[in-house]
């Protein structure tokens, strides 16, 4: 030491200098090439090694430190940190790197057809006679209606006498029975229900209700007759119910049916069982009146029978007719969704095929 | 009825009213018109004269006829064999078209020409049933030649086919037609009563009753009768209601009946065998033969006509053949009578013999238009049938005669209608109804016409003034009632059901209550159920009514199975029908995969996929744990069926199909479960509870258990609940394991039993020491080991 001049001094600590920046940029050249052709982690753990490890070359510039004055180690010192961070960096954004093409290349391989058939989840579906029969009580629930059902099997004096139909009269002739003993038959409508309720109430207190149900009748079956069918009959007793409630109610229900545009229109018809007895008519909706293949080019398609209960009705099931008055209307469910879907034989109905069940899911 | 236009112009003028308007009109506020249309659409149609006849140069059966049709005479080929010369016969000139389309042009037939065509009935569009004719129809030599022949045949009508119902008898006459149209469209009315001369013969007849049944009898007696074919615009007016003209007499009692609604009987006197006629009920099993020459057996319903000994005629229904009228009848018996409409129902429809007569009888008469009716008879037939008529009539006559009077005040008829009807309007429809009445303040006193033996009571009436006044005039309101609407729990409970289902992706069907009586017990879990048999089946095949909706579910499944259906999963609610009682069940059924995966792996569709769709039901309606006992049912797999029992209660059963029985259904691998769904939802659970979620996770312990083969997982998991305290929350098996390192009659269960405790955190030596019980007690109940 006591050899070097001063100069010889300042020219040592210049080559250093030069010499470590230098060597460090040949280093991280090299690094970036090693870098680039990194494939695995393992392969990367070796460079990390290389060049950053306890016996890189990078760690051998520190022993220099000594070698320089003071004021000079803290410049020294931070260009190697700098240049190992850079290095680290380097380093760890490969590792990032590789990791994120193995998850990619990993992913690759769960490729998947987005194509190819979802297994079948399918829901079931109520089945479309019990579809409209919830969709008219949830209309009549709103309007304050209760829904009342009864026995299939019936007595002849609930299912036809107390109905104004006694032994003998014609209009028996309109619904041929399907009977099980002398006095008790398969109900053929479901209006013994309406009996059996206003007889329950004991004359007493207003009635509003409908009465959904299986009927029978003894017809051959075709396309448009069925042994059995379903009905949704409806009463409303009170003191002051009259035959426009009626009307308004069954203009409720063509329009719940068939569209808020729909008009319908009254006939006079008969049934023992009410007076005056009406057969509503709704507007035909494929055409809209006008006249069509559907409404037989009469603008107007039938959809129920209605009627004001005839007295000797309430009379025999317990209301007092100077009191009381009501109306009554009868539903075939099976002939509205057949004019609300084009459905064309009565029997598919009762076929359950599911190409047709399958198609009614409301 | 079908009534002709024509006809009906006879009462009312209906020069300013379309037959469409009618129609409608007729439809909105009488009675439905189920169709209107021409009698013939032949057009262009006049009377010819064949001048001369001669033979078709090249066919045997044709002759080449000159016609004289006015204007010119045409050459005319034609085929029928009893064209005539000097004939007045139906031409269709050229350019004429007949129903069917069939258009009538010059033409050559054979080599000849040929310039129109000479007509048969059948080719003016006149049912054959209306007439006998088989060749050309041959007018009388009245008709004059040129003239329109539509017109002088009287088929240029209209007819409006009206459905009648039974509340309308008026409606099976013309007078009543021409009272109702005449009260819709506010029209005059003229129909005369009957007006003749009698002859100053004498009326052999004594005519009595020993029946209730029959409460009036008119007979006229009349000679000198000319039995021959009716004048055309009769015979027209006939077809036009859908009757057959047979000849004069017999088409004036069905003409005088069509007018008036009183069916009319005419005997041949010289048949009848007496000059007494008694009226009187059948005895049980006699035997008359009516005029459709059919052998009748009667019974105490029936009313006969005798002649004192025996019956002539089946009273208010048919004739007898005995004492028909003929061509040769001279001297006729004619009955007006009333009959009681049950006897004449029940003799129609036992005997299935409907006529004119007893639609007629059976709906109530007027009973003062009898003698009426026998007037007007008497009248046509001295004026088409030369008849002289006895001055007298023999009759009885029993009915009271009494006036109907309703009485309706304006408040109750606005009451009911919810109509705003003032008192002037009201009167104004009663006017046009011609309905006499008195009215007191706002009390309406009205007296029932006669022809209306329907108007009994106010509701009649209101029904009356209602439609004249037009029921879519009235406003559209809702009940006053206030109340409350809504589904019962139970309602509700059955909606429920259906959408869980089909959250579960089975479709619901609805099929026949009825089936064939041999076979109601193939599905049934309770044997000693007597079926409900119909009285007056339509067919075997629905004869009984079911006791499980089991049946109706194969038949679904077989129909789509056959259709390549593969997945049948459907439910339906129906019920177990007894005398007494109607039991609600629920079916189920599936076949095939449960969700089909298509590429991917389906899983197995067994006994446990629909346990796990009853399980499925259990949790969503909160039902306590079931227990599944083994059960041998028939039709069912012997070692794959249960019933489903809730404390010893039970619920319903679940199976599989018994291969056989499935094969003849030609289906394989079906299972199928019924439940009782009233019993089911006497233990579901009303309302939610709710239980404080626990701060801590549960602890599991795995157990594998090595025991008899024939020991059910149920009762070892029943043990080990039995043998746990509250901790343990549930346990599952999770492994079922047969066959190497486990001995022969032996199997492996591993059961996952997961402990959790309300208080705190369980401690392991707690678990421990219960998991240590559960072990002893398995080992000494069933010598189940560990593993």
């Amino acid at each position: 030491m006591s050899s070097l001049s001063c100069e010889d001094f300042f020219y040592l600590l210049g080559v250093i200098h030069v010499n470590v920046k230098e060597k460090i940029n040949t280093l991280e050249k090299k690094l970036k090439a090693a870098l680039a052709s990194v494939e695995n982690q393992a392969q990367l753990q070796e460079i990390k090694a290389e060049f950053l490890g306890k016996k890189a070359e990078i760690s051998q510039f520190m022993k220099h430190m000594k070698d320089l004055p003071d004021e000079e180690r803290p410049a020294f010192g931070q260009m190697v940190n700098e240049a190992k961070k850079r290095f680290s960096d380097l380093i760890e954004a490969q590792r990032e790197a590789i990791k994120k093409a193995e998850l990619d290349a990993l992913l690759r391989k769960e490729t998947v057809d987005v194509t190819l058939d979802a297994p079948d989840y399918t829901l079931g579906s109520t089945h479309i006679l019990n579809q409209i029969i919830e969709e008219i009580e949830d209309l009549f629930i709103g309007m304050g209606y209760l829904i009342k059902e009864g026995p299939e099997i019936e007595t002849d004096e609930l299912n036809f006498e107390k109905l104004n139909l006694p032994k003998d009269h014609p209009a028996r002739d309109m619904q041929d029975s399907l009977y099980i003993g002398n006095e008790t038959l398969l109900r053929t409508h479901t209006s013994p229900v309406q009996v059996r309720t206003m007889l329950a109430y004991g004359g007493e207190k207003p009635v509003k209700i409908i009465c959904p149900g299986k009927v029978y009748r003894r017809d051959d079956d075709d396309a448009t007759h069925s042994h059995q069918f379903t009905q949704i009959e409806g009463l409303v007793v009170d003191k002051d119910t009259t035959m426009s409630d009626m009307k308004g109610t069954l203009l409720a229900v063509a329009r719940h049916l068939f569209g808020p545009d729909r008009e319908i229109r009254f006939r006079p018809d008969y049934f023992p069982f009410t007076e005056p007895s009406v057969e509503v008519d709704v507007t035909c909706a494929n055409c809209d009146g006008k006249g069509c293949n559907i409404c037989k080019q009469t603008g107007y398609i039938e959809i129920l029978g209605a009627g004001m209960v005839n007295d000797k009705v309430l009379k025999m099931s317990g209301y007092d007719p100077k009191i009381y008055q009501g109306f009554a209307f009868g539903i075939g469910v099976e002939r509205l969704a057949m004019l609300k879907y084009g459905i064309e034989d009565i029997r598919h109905f009762y076929t359950n095929d599911l190409r047709f069940n399958k198609q009614f899911k409301r | 009825m079908k009534v002709s236009l024509n006809w009906l112009s006879d009462y009312i003028d209906l020069s300013d009213i379309t037959p469409e308007q009618l129609k409608h009109r007729f439809t909105i506020q009488s009675q439905e018109v189920e169709a209107l249309y021409p009698l013939t659409t032949a057009k262009n149609l006049v009377v010819g004269h064949v001048v001369t006849l001669e033979a078709h140069p090249d066919a045997d059966k044709l002759k080449i006829c000159s016609v004289d049709v006015g204007r010119e005479t045409l050459q005319i080929i034609c085929g029928a064999p009893n064209v005539a010369a000097d004939q007045r016969v139906v031409v269709a000139l050229p350019g004429a078209v007949l129903p069917g389309g069939f258009k009538i042009e010059n033409t050559k037939i054979r080599g000849v020409e040929s310039s129109g065509m000479i007509c048969s009935l059948k080719e003016l569009g006149i049912d054959e049933k209306y007439h006998a004719e088989t060749g050309i129809h041959v007018l009388p030599e009245t008709a004059k030649v040129g003239e329109d022949a539509i017109t002088v045949l009287g088929f240029d009508d209209i007819i409006l086919d009206v459905d009648t119902k039974p509340d309308r008898p008026e409606l099976l006459s013309m007078a009543g037609f021409a009272y109702d149209i005449a009260a819709l469209f506010d029209l005059g009315i003229n129909i005369d009563a009957a007006d003749y001369q009698g002859d100053d013969i004498e009326n052999p007849f004594k005519i009595k009753t020993e029946t209730e049944a029959c409460p009036s009898y008119y007979g006229a007696y009349m000679e000198n009768i000319t039995i021959k074919p009716s004048p055309l615009w009769l015979k027209a007016r006939l077809i036009a209601a859908g009757i057959r003209p047979i000849n004069n007499v017999v088409d004036i009692t069905n003409y005088v009946m069509l007018e008036t609604g009183q069916p009319l009987h005419a005997f041949d006197y010289d048949k009848l065998g007496s000059n007494e006629i008694v009226v009187r009920l059948a005895e049980a099993g006699e035997r008359f033969i009516t005029l459709d020459e059919k052998k009748r057996t009667l019974n105490k319903d029936d009313i006969l006509i005798t002649n004192g000994e025996s019956p002539v005629a089946l009273g208010g229904v048919m004739g007898g053949l005995d004492s028909e009228v003929t061509t040769d009848t001279k001297r006729i018996l004619l009955e007006s009578a009333t009959f009681k409409p049950r006897n004449i129902r029940r003799t129609s429809q036992r005997l299935d013999l409907k006529s004119e007569s007893s639609t007629r009888f059976e709906k109530g008469l007027n009973t003062e238009g009898t003698l009426n009716a026998l007037k007007r008879a008497c009248e046509l037939l001295i004026k088409y049938a030369g008849a002289k008529v006895s001055k007298d009539i023999a009759s009885f006559d029993h009915h009271k005669h009494e006036k109907r009077t309703i009485e309706l005040s304006l408040s109750k008829l606005n009451g009911v209608l919810g109509s705003a009807l003032d008192l002037a309007e009201t009167k104004d429809i009663l006017r046009r109804l011609r309905f006499p009445y008195t009215v007191d303040k706002e009390i309406f006193t009205d007296e029932a016409p006669a022809r209306r033996p329907d108007l009994i009571t106010y509701q009649d009436l209101i029904e009356e003034i209602g439609r004249i006044y037009d029921y879519n005039n009235l406003p559209d309101t809702l009940p006053k009632t206030v109340s409350r609407g809504g589904l019962t729990p139970y309602q509700l409970f059955k909606r429920q059901i259906r959408h869980a289902l089909n959250g579960l992706g089975l479709n619901e069907t609805i099929t026949y209550s009825l089936i064939d009586k041999q076979h109601v017990h193939d599905l049934s879990r309770i044997k000693d159920i007597d079926p409900v048999t119909l009285a007056n089946p339509l067919s075997e095949i629905h004869s009984t009514l079911i006791v499980t909706p089991l049946n109706g579910l194969i038949e679904v499944a077989a129909y789509n199975v056959n259709r390549r259906m593969d997945h049948v999963h459907v439910y339906e609610l129906s019920k177990r029908y007894t005398v007494d009682k109607e039991t609600e069940l629920l079916g189920m059924l599936m076949k095939g995969p449960y969700h089909n995966h298509y590429w991917q792996e389906n899983a197995p569709t067994n006994f446990f996929t629909i346990k796990g769709i009853i399980e499925a039901l259990r949790e969503r309606f909160m039902l306590p744990k079931f227990s599944y006992e083994n059960v041998t049912l028939d039709n069912y797999h012997p070692h794959q069926t249960a019933v489903i029992k809730i404390d010893g209660t039970i619920l319903g059963h679940v199976g599989k199909l018994h291969p056989t029985y499935a094969a003849d259904h030609d289906l394989e691998d079906v299972f199928i479960a019924e439940l009782d769904l009233e019993a089911f939802y006497a233990y579901a659970a009303k309302d939610n509870t709710y239980e404080t979620v626990l701060r801590f996770p549960s602890v599991s312990r795995d157990i594998a258990l090595v025991l008899d083969e024939n020991i059910t997982a149920g009762t070892i998991l029943e043990s080990i609940h039995e043998y746990s305290t509250t901790i343990l929350k549930d346990a599952h098996v999770f492994d079922v394991y047969q066959g190497e390192h486990i001995e022969t009659g032996k199997k492996s269960l591993a059961i996952r039993l997961r402990f959790e405790d309300k208080t705190g955190t369980l401690k392991t030596k707690t678990i421990d020491e219960m998991v240590k019980n559960i072990l002893e007690a398995l080992k000494k109940e069933h010598d189940a080991v560990l593993r």
